[in-house]
């Protein structure tokens, strides 16, 4: 018995740490191209290693950037368990700041002690909104989520220059000549507290507290079951009474919620502002798309997308930290995150091949698949329903 | 008894002695016919001046300068009744010219100019001896701190950055020779300069560099030129008596001539462009006025731009074309004005800058713009060993830039550029944690208040202005198209201007404008572009880095187009009329001067077409009509001079 | 103001500019309609794209061949149809996200080479316009659809060939089994395995020239990120057009009319603020499909990959 609760673990370790294999080996062909620029790779990954952990500076900017691919991929933990692509992530972030900013340059005189919690949840249902349209339309007009939220996407971003050119503009900016697009700067009460010399701000920790309340949502509550049970089987569902149109749009609404508070997140933790230079990813950092993957190296597991969030969230750091130190092109950096999620994507049959290998060893028909309706509440249920 | 016979016998004997000593100094001077008043307002004595020279009097350089200063003082006076000259020229032998200069004190001569800065440590010796006489020397500014001894020297190198502008912008070839005598002194500072200009102007240019090692050597000089032209250079410049034999080869061979010291149209006017002339009379009548006043001496003085002591005299003969005469104008104003600082300052360790920038740096546009000037500053600074660059690019992420930044000041970058008006908000935090650290943001004027941030930006309204003036000029269907990113900060300012350059041309002239919502979508630009070909327009523009797609169907359609931010005349050079070229590197200039100076932020700065931040660059490739050519040239003195106030209408 | 709109002018405009801009993702969206006939979504489209677009450019820069420089685009989108058809058969990797993946290669690669290999923007002579004779010189008509270059009448010509694969030819038929059904299909024999090799491969092709239509056509120049996110909106297009192609043809050309109409608007100086105009073919896109709510669902196999022995 204790035999098989060691076999247990060791091998959900390696099936943890595929990604992290399948990151190096993405690396060593960023090695060969690192050559071919005439870039020393050892020295060009040693200074990706200082950006991302090497000092405690380093390990806070980590931190600051893995805390909104935390949030994202909690969003996408629920949409994808409940069968829904959602990569408009990157325009609910934008609508959840713009919203959330709203209120920090509208209440003036309120204390930031109130300000804070309603701006965090006025960029929630920012998103949330943002995230239902596209549900709302994929549920009762049958308008595909990802022609929606591609087109979303694109809209917000033009909103965002609008606004931020316009009504919302920082009035001082107002009489210069050339206008920066960007709102006022939030005052010092409506920060989220920062562990002073770093820029490490709370936002990182209510993510982890959120990835927890989100696990025992998806897990422990009848909202999060039925998700999963749509997720997993329309049809069955649709037989049982759940009515499957609603809790499609649900996971669409709770997870462009999370984005809309990534976005958010930012404002009042890391910039005080909202600035446009035109793109999205300017001001989101890709983090909508870059969420997606942070929450396919947790494996889909909300607890899990924390440890894949970190690592990612430092991969990026780091690899901004390697461009300035050998200086190569920041395209270099583009290709290279590419080759990682292509590599990390890819490792996952692996992954599968040796759960099924396992469950097929452990259970009786050897199918090694159980059917839907079994609710464990264990990671062991995360190895059922990978099957997506 | 005894003792007081002796006493006074002593005493008488002393007071002899003593009147025989006190009698004695003056008694050389008493030689001549009581000229001590040097007074020369009041005066019927004249002023008498003599000068020691080691060259001839028309070597058509450093001695001529000299006398011909002399001169013109003279007749000034009215002539030699006010003030007597006398010279001994050809004086290149130290000793000959050390008893020369004695010789003139000890004759009573008021003032004794040792022009030639070989003559110093002679002259150490020779003033103490004659308090009564004031001594001036040059070039240089050492007076030695002895207080009958006026220094002057020559900032030549300021008319050599001048001719250095001229010559990269009229040669051909892109090769400039320059013929010096030895590697010192006025030389150097001549040479020094012209380089500069030409670099400043054209980092690319070539200049060839030759001391031949001797200031009279005149057939070495030729052969030197001749080494010059035979190596691809078709412009030539060089300093100092012997330049003569260059000035003959040049001629020859069709090579241009840019001269100093004095002016050498003469010698071959059809070669000659412009020389800087030295009017050293602006310094002797300093010199004269301070000797009336009693000083004769203690104090050192600089001919430049500025004051008129240097002038730069182009040749009447030699067509330049408008827009070179007008950048040397611009030169010599932002020299004047001081803009251009033209020694670079020194630091001790190499000068360590980061940038970090939202787009590539080959963009043609925004962040392009302030890589060229990083380059170009890096020459200026004296190369790699002086400065060292780094950057990121493609930053349009914030966040990430935000980490760039602080990065780069904590790994000890001297100054780290923001160059990005949407870096603001990240800078403001992480300046204040490092107090050293210069930090530079653009493009807007607001340093925050904090000590340690210096802003820039460019008033591109004025290059747009200009622009949309040729353009409105030159349309014949009246209507033009604009093409802009999204509407808001520089590319904003830069088509509001465009818009009030072409309304204030032409009142009916029709400008379509169309801000595409990105800076990266080239197709929508290009399809935007035309739209407004379709529309009728026969002159595009437009700004930020997605306009490369605009001016493929410019060139397709037979449009003009006008550039801004960095040349695009390399695009389509059938097309291109005028660019406004930002140079960036004027302000990078300045900060970095006051970083040597010590401050490292607070100011602002922006980029215009009075400091030379901004130029107007027309498309040699492209034939301006010659009324079209000067209304540009007029709008842009206009605006520089302010006669022209740029107001945003609609 | 919005009365010009009416003019003849401006209509013709309007339209010959939507043709044009509709090409690239006609290329993109045909390519991707196979892929997503057959199960597979692509979300790499854009990287395809751009390293097609810069493999164009810079051959037929350097060749001075335009047709080579199609020729390179298909080859190097094919490429990376190659290593996207491996990931997602072989290695049965979450399609989305892997795609996102190729995307950032794509995008980041073509960049990287565009800088160390040219270095400056510069412009290329592309196709030029081609006066179809007879049919050009019709009035109005003429001038819209009988004037531009040769990779747009390709892009249209794709259509009805798309069509005809897919509906009329056995390899269509496999191609819709296998996106509807894999089991079944492999069950009859055939080679799943091969037809979305097939599919994605093709649809890598295609992307590459839909890069190359307006590296070397339309625009005739290269700059880093030039597609801003077409890829993108081609897939949606698919999803827009109910995976056939002649709905795919609506969609990309309803988009770019708009697009088009938005620009003209602008130029006529008609008072709606640009951001608000810039976002009108998005909203329109959604609005549309919205009016027309149908009963068509995608190839039920989309997304989902296929293991024999399942």
């Amino acid at each position: 018995m204790s035999n098989s609760n060691q076999e247990k673990w060791f091998p959900k370790l390696i099936d943890g740490l595929l990604p992290v294999f399948a990151t190096i080996a993405a690396l060593l062909v960023g090695a060969v191209m690192l050559l071919l620029l005439k870039v020393n790779p050892i020295e060009a990954y040693k200074a990706m290693w200082d950006g991302a952990f090497g000092s405690q500076n380093a390990l806070a900017e980590t931190l600051v950037k893995a805390t909104p691919l935390l949030l994202v991929g909690l969003g996408i933990c629920i949409s994808f368990r409940g069968d829904v692509i959602n990569i408009g992530g990157e325009g609910q972030m934008i609508v959840g700041a713009i919203m959330g900013t709203l209120v920090g340059i509208t209440l003036v005189d309120w204390p930031g002690w109130a300000v804070i919690p309603i701006a965090l949840i006025t960029g929630f249902i920012g998103g949330a909104i943002w995230g239902g349209i596209p549900g709302v339309l994929k549920a009762y007009f049958n308008v595909n989520e990802i022609l929606s939220t591609v087109m979303m996407n694109a809209i917000a971003v033009q909103l965002m220059n609008f606004l931020l050119r316009g009504p919302m503009i920082d009035p001082s900016q107002a009489e210069v000549a050339s206008k920066i697009p960007q709102t006022a700067r939030l005052l010092d009460t409506f920060r989220l507290p920062r562990w002073v010399p770093t820029r490490l701000h709370l936002g990182a920790l209510i993510a982890v507290v959120l990835a927890i309340l989100v696990y025992l949502l998806l897990w422990r509550t009848t909202w999060g079951y039925r998700i999963r049970a749509v997720g997993q089987n329309p049809d069955a569902s649709r037989y049982a009474g759940v009515k499957v149109r609603n809790y499609i749009v649900l996971a669409l609404i709770l997870s462009g919620a999370f984005a809309g508070l990534a976005g958010v997140m930012q404002v009042y933790g890391v910039n005080y502002r909202m600035i446009t230079d035109g793109s999205a990813s300017g001001f989101t950092g890709s983090a909508g798309f870059n969420g997606i993957v942070a929450a396919l190296f947790g494996g889909l597991h909300p607890i899990g997308t924390i440890p894949a969030s970190i690592l990612f969230g430092g991969l990026l750091v780091g690899a901004n930290k390697m461009q300035r130190v050998v200086q190569v092109p920041s395209a270099l950096i583009t290709a290279l995150n590419g080759l990682v999620v292509v590599f990390v994507v890819s490792s996952e049959i692996w992954r599968r091949r040796r759960q099924k290998r396992r469950l097929a060893a452990a259970s009786p028909d050897g199918e090694g698949i159980i059917p839907v309706g079994t609710d464990q509440g264990d990671t062991s249920s995360k190895e059922k329903e990978v099957e997506l | 008894m005894k003792k007081f016979r002796l006493l006074v016998t002593v005493l008488l004997l002393l007071a002899v002695l003593l009147s025989a000593c006190t009698t004695q100094e003056p008694a050389p001077a008493v030689e001549e016919t009581g000229a001590e008043e040097p007074a020369m307002e009041e005066t019927k004595e004249p002023f008498r001046v003599a000068v020691v020279m080691p060259s001839s009097i028309n070597d058509l350089a450093f001695s001529q300068s000299m006398y011909d200063a002399l001169l013109t003082i003279q007749s000034e006076m009215g002539g030699e009744e006010a003030m007597e000259i006398v010279y001994s020229d050809g004086m290149f032998v130290v000793d000959d010219a050390a008893a020369a200069i004695r010789d003139y004190a000890s004759e009573g001569y008021n003032l004794v100019i040792a022009h030639g800065s070989q003559y110093g440590s002679s002259l150490q010796e020779i003033a103490p001896d004659f308090p009564e006489t004031s001594f001036a020397w040059g070039t240089t500014v050492d007076t030695f701190g002895i207080d009958n001894i006026f220094a002057y020297e020559a900032a030549s190198d300021q008319g050599g950055y001048v001719n250095g502008v001229l010559a990269a912008s009229l040669s051909k070839t892109g090769i400039l020779g320059v013929v010096g005598p030895i590697e010192t002194g006025d030389a150097k500072l001549y040479v020094d300069g012209f380089v500069a200009g030409a670099k400043a102007t054209d980092p690319t240019v070539q200049v060839n560099v030759n001391y031949i090692g001797s200031f009279s050597d005149v057939a070495l000089a030729a052969e030197a030129a001749n080494t010059h032209i035979a190596a691809g250079a078709d412009v030539l410049t060089g300093t100092a008596q012997m330049v003569v034999g260059a000035i003959g080869v040049a001629e020859e061979s069709g090579a241009l001539w840019f001269g100093t010291q004095a002016s050498q149209t003469e010698l071959a006017p059809s070669i000659v462009v412009a020389n800087q002339v030295y009017r050293w009379d602006i310094v002797l009548k300093e010199i004269m006025d301070l000797i009336g006043d009693g000083t004769y001496g203690g104090t050192s003085f600089v001919i430049d731009l500025a004051n008129g002591g240097e002038v730069l005299e182009f040749n009447p003969d030699f067509d330049i074309p408008a827009d070179v005469a007008a950048l040397a104008e611009e030169t010599i104003a932002e020299i004047s004005g001081g803009a251009v600082a033209l020694q670079a300052p020194k630091f001790e360790d190499v000068f360590q800058v980061a940038v970090v920038m939202p787009s590539s740096i080959n963009d043609l546009a925004f962040s392009q713009s302030m890589y060229d000037a990083l380059v170009s500053v890096q020459e200026w600074m004296g190369g790699e060993g002086a400065m060292e660059f780094v950057y990121s690019d493609g930053m349009f992420v914030v966040d990430d830039a935000a980490a760039a930044i602080r990065d780069y000041a904590a790994e000890g970058f001297d100054l780290v550029i923001a160059h990005g008006s949407q870096y603001g908000s990240s800078l403001q935090e992480i300046a204040p944690d490092f107090p050293e650290t210069s930090f530079a943001w653009g493009t807007t004027v607001d340093t925050f208040g904090i000590g340690n941030i210096f802003a820039y930006e460019a008033a591109s309204h004025e290059g747009g202005y200009v622009n949309g003036v040729i353009a409105a000029s030159l349309s014949e269907t009246g209507v033009l198209g604009v093409v802009g990113p999204i509407e808001t900060g520089d590319a904003k300012l830069y088509v509001d201007g465009f818009v009030a350059g072409a309304l204030a041309t032409n009142p009916d002239i029709q400008v379509n404008v169309n801000y595409i919502g990105s800076f990266s979508d080239v197709a929508l630009a290009s399809e935007a572009a035309s739209t407004h070909v379709a529309a009728g327009a026969d002159g595009l523009t437009g700004t930020a880095q997605m306009v490369v797609g605009a001016i493929g169907v410019a060139e397709e359609s037979g449009a003009m187009w006008f550039g801004t931010q960095a040349s695009q005349s390399g695009l389509a050079p059938a097309n291109v009329v005028a660019n406004q070229v930002y140079h960036w590197d004027v302000v990078l200039k300045e900060v970095v001067q006051m970083i040597a100076d010590g401050t490292y932020g607070g100011t602002s700065f922006v980029i215009d077409l009075a400091n030379g931040g901004e130029v107007m660059d027309f498309n040699a490739d492209y034939e301006l009509p010659a009324e079209v050519k000067s209304l540009a040239l007029d709008t842009i003195k206009g605006i520089v001079d302010g006669s022209i106030t740029i107001v945003f209408g609609e | 103001m919005i009365s010009d709109l009416l003019s003849m002018t401006v209509l013709v405009g309007i339209l010959a500019s939507g043709i044009r801009l509709a090409t690239p993702y006609l290329y993109a969206a045909i390519g991707e309609t196979f892929g997503q006939r057959s199960g597979v979504l692509n979300l790499g489209v854009d990287g395809q794209m751009l390293m097609g677009a810069f493999t164009a450019f810079y051959v037929a820069i350097k060749t001075g061949n335009l047709w080579l420089g199609i020729l390179s685009a298909m080859v190097a989108g094919a490429l990376m149809g190659l290593a996207m058809a491996f990931v997602t058969v072989n290695l049965h990797a979450e399609q989305g996200i892997s795609g996102i993946g190729f995307y950032l290669f794509g995008l980041g690669l073509s960049d990287l080479l565009f800088q160390k290999l040219l270095g400056t923007v510069e412009t290329v002579k592309g196709f030029p316009k081609i006066q179809i004779p007879f049919l050009s010189d019709i009035p109005v008509v003429g001038e819209i659809f009988f004037r531009q270059n040769v990779l747009v009448y390709i892009a249209f010509a794709l259509v009805p060939v798309a069509w005809f694969i897919l509906n009329k030819t056995t390899l269509g038929l496999k191609i819709r089994a296998v996106g509807e059904n894999p089991e079944a299909a492999d069950s009859l024999g055939v080679s799943v395995a091969r037809i979305r090799y097939f599919t994605i491969i093709l649809g890598g092709t295609l992307s590459g020239v839909a890069g190359a239509s307006m590296s070397i056509a339309l625009v005739n120049v290269f700059q880093q990120n030039m597609t801003s996110g077409l890829g993108f909106i081609a897939v949606a297009l698919v999803y827009f057009g109910a995976w056939r192609p002649w709905g795919v043809l609506g969609g990309a050309l309803l988009f770019s009319l708009v697009n088009s109409l938005q620009l003209w608007i602008q130029v006529l100086g008609i008072p709606i603020p640009s951001d608000i105009a810039v976002m009108m073919p998005y909203i329109l896109t959604i609005l549309v499909l919205v009016a027309t709510v149908s009963r068509v669902r995608a190839p039920s196999a989309l997304t989902k990959s296929f293991e024999r022995g399942d």
